[in-house]
């Protein structure tokens, strides 16, 4: 079986942003004639700018996970949330579906989408070959659930609305929300700006 | 080789529109052919099963009503309180805004900025950029910037984020029933009506049946 044909080869280029498929003018970036976008034939820079977005969203993710990311005070105690405490204290007030729910949204899924990428970048890094469908299909998992972590901080912005009785209760925000709201626009970022197709290019070029 | 046997058993297949059936996928760059094209097609690539595009039968009118809707219910949704919070005898509520505003009041300008982006200005401006693009194309017109505000409304797709504020908010009612009495207020319900709405219009409105519309109202 001879190797399959790609676009690059072909000089046939995707259209990024209405992904018409399009003769590439001698190799050269061009503008689409379907919808007027800049094509490529690979997202430029991809490697470096998911890299450094990854980056920094990782050493983000230290802070969003110990600082406290709401604080609660009442006339009897002042009690500080981080993300993982707010999820065990939900368990606790006997809503276990939704904890478990949250648990997976701040917690599985950013560290999930972190490992994953970082493992995606190294592999292309080293033109790894094998399981190329595997991560292919992972890197898009990650990229469909990225945005389910900002469901905390839409939780967090309607406690401290709400609970503003100055004698009674007041809800603060904490450090922690901001690092991890971060975290989360940082990843999506990164996913966004990973081309796929270098992880199926080692495939070929070698 | 590819290229050729795509050249050859073409004749066969040409049943309706013929659209240059050659096809790059996106996501792993295989050159393939797409022989027919049907109205309501989901095409997947035969190498790594990315959707490389999506079309359906809906009408830009269909399109344009459920725009509409939405846009009356991002008002209401904006106008009235979310949710309303009892605790000893103290009533307070809150909008969406409100929300943005109490995170602004206490020096998180960015996270209220993040909030107001994603539930509101950015889903906002979908619906009026895509009531912008499609209106016209009913005369068989051309809106002014039409590409750009198309490729504007493609690009901002991953960050308009109604349903994942829906469950947001589930999460902090749930979390105040224990503190005091929650009574929810309209705007939660005509938010959950419009992320409904929202996704609806998504799945009628994949880029790919855009363009088709456009090239459809040229021709």
């Amino acid at each position: 079986m001879s190797a399959p044909l790609t676009g690059r080869a072909a000089g046939l280029w995707v259209c990024g942003h209405c992904r018409a498929t399009v003769r590439a003018r001698a190799g050269r970036d061009g503008l689409c004639p379907r919808c007027g976008g800049t094509i490529h034939v690979r997202k430029p820079h991809s490697m470096a700018t998911t890299a450094a977005l990854l980056l920094s969203a990782a050493l983000l993710y230290i802070p969003a996970n110990l600082l406290p990311v709401m604080d609660m005070r009442t006339l009897f105690d002042d009690e500080q949330d981080t993300i993982m405490s707010g999820v065990l204290s939900l368990a606790q007030e006997g809503s276990w579906p939704l904890a478990l729910l949250v648990f997976i949204a701040s917690i599985v899924v950013p560290l999930l989408k972190l490992v994953v990428m970082g493992w995606l970048l190294l592999s292309v890094a080293r033109r790894s070959r094998g399981n190329v469908l595997h991560r292919s299909k992972l890197f898009r998992l990650v990229e469909f659930i990225g945005r389910w972590s900002m469901l905390d901080v839409y939780a967090i912005s309607l406690l401290v609305a709400l609970v503003q009785m100055r004698s009674l209760a007041m809800i603060h925000v904490g450090l922690g929300a901001l690092a991890f709201g971060a975290v989360v626009v940082l990843t999506m970022l990164a996913a966004q700006s990973f081309d796929e197709r270098l992880l199926w290019d080692a495939n070929l070029d070698g | 080789m590819l290229m050729r046997q795509a050249a050859g058993g073409r004749s066969d297949v040409q049943r309706g529109l013929d659209m240059a059936s050659m096809i790059v996928c996106h996501a792993c760059d295989l050159v393939q052919r797409v022989d027919a094209v049907m109205d309501r097609a989901r095409v997947r690539c035969a190498r790594c099963g990315a959707e490389m595009y999506r079309t359906n039968s809906a009408s830009v009118d269909t399109a344009a009503a459920l725009a509409v809707t939405a846009l009356v219910l991002l008002l209401v949704s904006n106008l009235y309180p979310l949710v309303s919070l009892e605790l000893n005898g103290n009533l307070r509520d809150t909008t969406l805004l409100g929300a943005a505003f109490a995170l602004y009041g206490q020096g998180y300008a960015p996270i209220a900025a993040l909030v107001v982006l994603t539930t509101v200005l950015i889903p906002s401006f979908q619906v009026a950029a895509l009531l912008y693009v499609l209106l016209p194309l009913r005369r068989n017109a051309r809106a002014r910037a039409q590409n750009e505000v198309f490729r504007a409304l493609t690009r901002l797709r991953p960050w308009a984020m109604t349903e994942v504020f829906m469950l947001g908010a589930l999460v902090a009612l749930v979390k105040l029933s224990v503190t005091g009495h929650v009574i929810p207020g309209v705007a939660l319900f005509s938010y959950g009506a419009l992320m409904l709405t929202l996704s609806a219009l998504a799945s009628i409105t994949p880029t790919e049946q855009f363009w088709r519309w456009v090239q459809g109202s040229r021709a």
